[in-house]
């Protein structure tokens, strides 16, 4: 025993021997663990201090999503703040395209596959397969989103394969017009991970439908939508699409209603899920105001009238102290709200068929018939050619190189310029005419600005009013002036081109006894009278002036405004006025009309001065100024005299739902 | 040598097969693997679940009967007032037929009730959820909306023979029609990223402008019809905070969920009953 004990002892000796002994392998050994651990120091301090910025900047790149909003557009309201055109809630579903590359690539191979199962030889260009693949997936998530809310949209493969070449980076829209009542039933039902995803946008609404849609304008889709000095250029990014102005107030005041858009950078999970508030966010700005001069009761009302014509026309309603436009209506219209969010190609041909996109106020160019002997009577004054008391005779017709006849070939006999001008006489204002020459009408038409375009705040105001003169006539049509070309002049015919907007304009002038309106559509509650150059007349040819337009309205052409037999009496508002009834060459040899009024009132101290147009829809037929465009000015005007008994009378007027 | 190192090696080698051969192996097999061990381990989850209930039983008979009387009034008082709550929803329901009828509107989704106890909590930052003891066995189907007293738990995510997962409204998978109370317009609620102890908490969104919302004066989150599967006024949880959206046409808020959701012992599963 003790022998073994010694062996075990010299044994354990030994062994501690060769643990402490250096041993090469070990040295190696340890060598290689320190090169391995250098290596591995090194490759972490290489990870973790040099390359920190790449991995930070990939991480960020995977984990945070850039958003951008656009800022909702400014309202637009009446010149008594009530809102024309305001912003809703617009809810949609749309399709993230980038996450269905993987389900695009095997619906391809589907559907190559079934053409090679059934033998089919002419199988599908790849672009074509393509196509259709993107058009299958797409309307499998459709009918997903059809399933939950009970509709049977089908996907425009047109619109999907523009969307693709165009715009592969924002989501597709399936549907942009979904109720409160479906846009709850998609939240819940689709899955959270899902490419088909709700979203709530800001689209314009209009609470008076159709009314003023000319003035108004609609908005069309815009991808312009980033906001200034956003930080995150290298991050995925979503656009939400914008709107822009496309019409109307809408395009014109694009810079003033369009919001600033909005951004935001959020951390999503895996899925895509926002697991965090915003790490950097700018909020959408809303755009400003405006505050339109239009005053909707009126507008309204001058709307209701011209659709009862059943014809094409325009009626213009002007402030006459400060030139602010109360009422610029053109019929037939559109309805806005079918522009909100996006028009459907069978209204736009509709409206396009009816010819609904014409803004007549401030397109249509109307010889103004004798609407203009208001302007003849003033340049045969000013020139000296008639006096308050130059009387002509009317034997029915004028003969310059062949016979024109008087208005309605009446008689009138020997009469003076406050009958001709009461009984629309067009002898008076050929003879007169005849007397003055051209120049001295075009001269006087152009100090009333009807030679140009007012600058009114809308896009599209036409050029094409004419001011016609000998001059022009040579280098227009490379003939003479003819006697005829003046007498027609005169009783603004012939050449003679205007806007109803012109009219309108010259119609306030005459009222405030001064050559120039400027109309604006901007309301400025402190915008003072507008003061141009007096119009040049005595104040006795003022007062005959103004008293002959308004024996036009008690017992001339529009005595319908007050006789009361047609339109119910406005108690207390005298009306100066002037219809027209132009005429225009048509198809067989027959004439179209245009009817006219222009007028303001009160007579004795005018406030609002307006001109209404009317196109005769059949050639041939008798459409009167009296009988036309005088009952449109009634409805403008009791609207107008009611309101202004209610202010007079202190009623205040409360809003009610 | 060699040989031993290898036969070393072995536990790693089979993990590696397994590893690759189940990157290989068809989705449908992983699915029927995935459902199968969920149905095999669920009795597991339900016996423990039972056990804590024997448990909670056995814990219950150590209390003095003095005690028993007390709860014994308090139930009586609790019923009591049940009694009468359930006598006015006879007339309302009495109500609400009539005036169906009368403007002719279909009548409003029907549903039973099923209650179930909660086998097992499963909450994490990515998802909350619960298993309950029942499942296809009781006509629980998927997408069903779970109640409790303090209103909305979830919804049925996962459905197995005698067990059922609910995805609780705490968890960002779950999304829902909401609306404040008193106000019909349908506001976007979905749960938040919670953290395993914190307090539940969820989003709203499309909160109009004109909600008014403080801490001190939160505003009730309720189910709106809208979304077609929870009844109408259902309680989803407290809007305490309100702030503009980034659309810049509504707010998006905080929204309080009721705490007692991490801590459910049972819930009222609404199975509908003319479900088309």
């Amino acid at each position: 025993m003790p022998s073994t004990d010694t062996n075990l002892a010299d044994r354990s000796g030994q062994l501690v021997d060769l643990h402490t002994a250096r041993d090469p392998r070990i040295v190696l050994f340890y060598f290689f663990i320190a090169v391995l651990l250098a290596l591995l120091i090194g490759g972490l301090a290489y990870q973790q201090l040099v390359k920190v910025d790449a991995y930070a900047d990939a991480a960020r790149q995977q984990t945070q999503r850039r958003v951008f909003y656009p800022g909702p557009r400014g309202v637009i309201e009446d010149r008594e703040g009530r809102l024309l055109v305001g912003n809703r809630a617009q809810f949609s579903v749309r399709l993230m395209l980038d996450q269905l590359r993987p389900e695009l690539r095997r619906e391809q191979i589907r559907i190559r596959n079934n053409y090679r199962a059934t033998g089919d030889k002419d199988v599908p260009s790849r672009d074509q397969l393509s196509h259709l693949a993107r058009v299958s997936v797409v309307q499998r998530y459709l009918n997903q989103v059809n399933a939950l809310i009970g509709r049977n949209e089908q996907v425009d493969g047109r619109r999907l394969g523009r969307h693709f070449v165009r715009e592969l980076l924002l989501p597709y829209t399936l549907i942009d017009d979904l109720s409160a009542a479906e846009y709850g039933r998609l939240w819940e039902g689709l899955p959270v991970n899902s490419p088909a995803q709700v979203y709530t946008m800001s689209a314009r609404e209009y609470p008076y439908g159709s009314a003023a849609a000319h003035t108004l304008g609609y908005v069309g889709e815009s991808d312009d939508v980033t906001p200034d000095d956003f930080p995150g250029e290298d991050l995925k990014t979503f656009r939400m699409k914008g709107t822009t102005g496309r019409e109307g107030i809408e395009k014109r005041f694009e810079e003033t209603l369009r919001g600033e858009a909005g951004g935001a950078i959020y951390r999503v999970d895996p899925a895509g899920n926002r697991i965090s508030k915003p790490i950097e966010q700018v909020l959408p700005r809303q755009g400003k105001n405006l505050r339109l001069s239009l005053d909707i009761d009126l507008q309204i009302a001058a709307e209701v009238k011209l659709a009862e014509t059943e014809m094409a026309g325009a009626a213009v309603v002007l402030d006459v102290l400060t030139g602010e436009v109360l009422v610029l209506a053109s019929k037939p219209d559109y309805d806005l709200a079918k522009f909100s969010p996006r028009i459907s190609a069978a209204t736009w041909a509709d409206a396009e068929e009816r010819g609904a996109f014409f803004k007549r106020a401030i397109q249509g160019a109307y010889p103004p018939g004798s609407a203009f002997k208001i302007l003849t009577t003033i340049a045969a004054l000013r020139s000296g050619v008639i006096t308050t008391g130059t009387t002509v005779n009317c034997p029915g017709f004028f003969v310059m190189g062949r016979k024109f006849a008087c208005h309605d070939h009446a008689v009138h006999g020997e009469i003076g310029l406050r009958v001709a001008i009461e009984k629309s006489c067009n002898v008076y204002f050929y003879k007169s005419g005849f007397d003055m020459g051209p120049d001295t009408i075009a001269a006087e038409a152009r100090r009333f600005h009807l030679d140009r375009p007012t600058g009114i705040e809308l896009p599209d105001e036409t050029r094409r009013m004419i001011i016609p003169s000998p001059e022009w006539k040579r280098e227009r049509h490379k003939q003479g002036w003819a006697g005829g070309d003046t007498v027609q002049m005169a009783i603004g015919q012939g050449f003679v081109l205007v806007t109803p907007l012109q009219m309108a304009c010259f119609a306030a002038s005459v009222a405030r006894n001064e050559v120039w309106t400027q109309p604006t559509l901007l309301h400025d509650p402190e915008r003072p009278r507008q003061r141009t150059e007096p119009i040049g007349l005595k104040p006795e040819q003022r007062a005959a002036l103004i008293q002959a337009m308004e024996d036009v309205t008690l017992t001339g052409t529009a005595k319908i405004l007050t006789n009361g037999r047609l339109l119910p009496q406005i108690p207390g508002l005298r009306i100066a006025g002037k219809t027209g009834t132009a005429q225009k060459d048509a198809e067989g040899g027959k004439k179209i009309n245009f009817a006219w009024f222009i007028g303001f009132a009160p007579a004795e101290n005018p406030r609002i001065a307006m001109a209404i147009a009317i196109e005769g829809d059949t050639p041939g037929e008798e459409t009167g100024g009296g009988r036309y465009a005088a009952p449109v000015a009634h409805a403008i005007l009791k609207t107008w005299a009611e309101k202004q008994s209610r202010a007079a009378q202190g009623l205040v007027r409360f809003k009610s739902e | 040598m060699r040989f031993k190192r290898l036969d070393q090696a072995r536990p790693f080698v089979t993990l590696a097969i397994i590893a690759a051969a189940w990157l290989i192996v068809p989705t449908v097999v992983k699915t029927f693997a995935r459902a199968s061990f969920f149905e095999l381990t669920a009795p597991v989850a339900v016996a423990a679940s039972r056990a804590r209930d024997l448990q909670e039983y056995w814990g219950l008979r150590l209390h003095s009967e003095h005690e028993l009387i007390e709860a014994g009034r308090d139930l009586a008082r609790l019923t009591a007032s049940y009694e009468f709550g359930v006598q006015q929803n006879s007339e309302l329901r009495a109500e609400i037929t009539r005036l169906e009828s009368l403007l002719r509107l279909p009548s409003l989704p029907a549903y039973r009730y099923e209650h179930a106890r909660v086998a097992r909590r499963d909450f994490s930052g990515w998802w909350q959820r619960i298993v309950i003891r029942k499942g296809r066995n009781f006509g629980i189907s998927v997408g069903a909306p779970v109640v409790f007293t303090g209103g909305v738990v979830g919804r049925v995510t996962e459905v197995h023979a005698t067990t059922a997962v609910v995805e609780l409204i705490s968890s960002p998978n779950v999304r829902l029609a909401g609306a404040i109370e008193g106000d019909s317009r349908t506001v976007s609620f979905q749960g938040g990223i919670n953290p395993t102890f914190g307090p539940p908490m969820g989003v709203v969104e499309s909160l109009p402008l004109d909600v008014i919302v403080t801490p001190n004066a939160p505003k009730r989150l309720v189910t709106s019809a809208y979304g077609g599967v929870f009844p109408p006024g259902l309680t989803l949880g407290l809007v305490t905070r309100a702030s503009g959206g980034s659309e810049g046409l509504f707010q998006t808020g905080d929204v309080k969920l009721d705490e007692r959701l991490g801590s459910l012992t049972e819930v009222t599963v609404l199975v509908p009953v003319n479900k088309e």
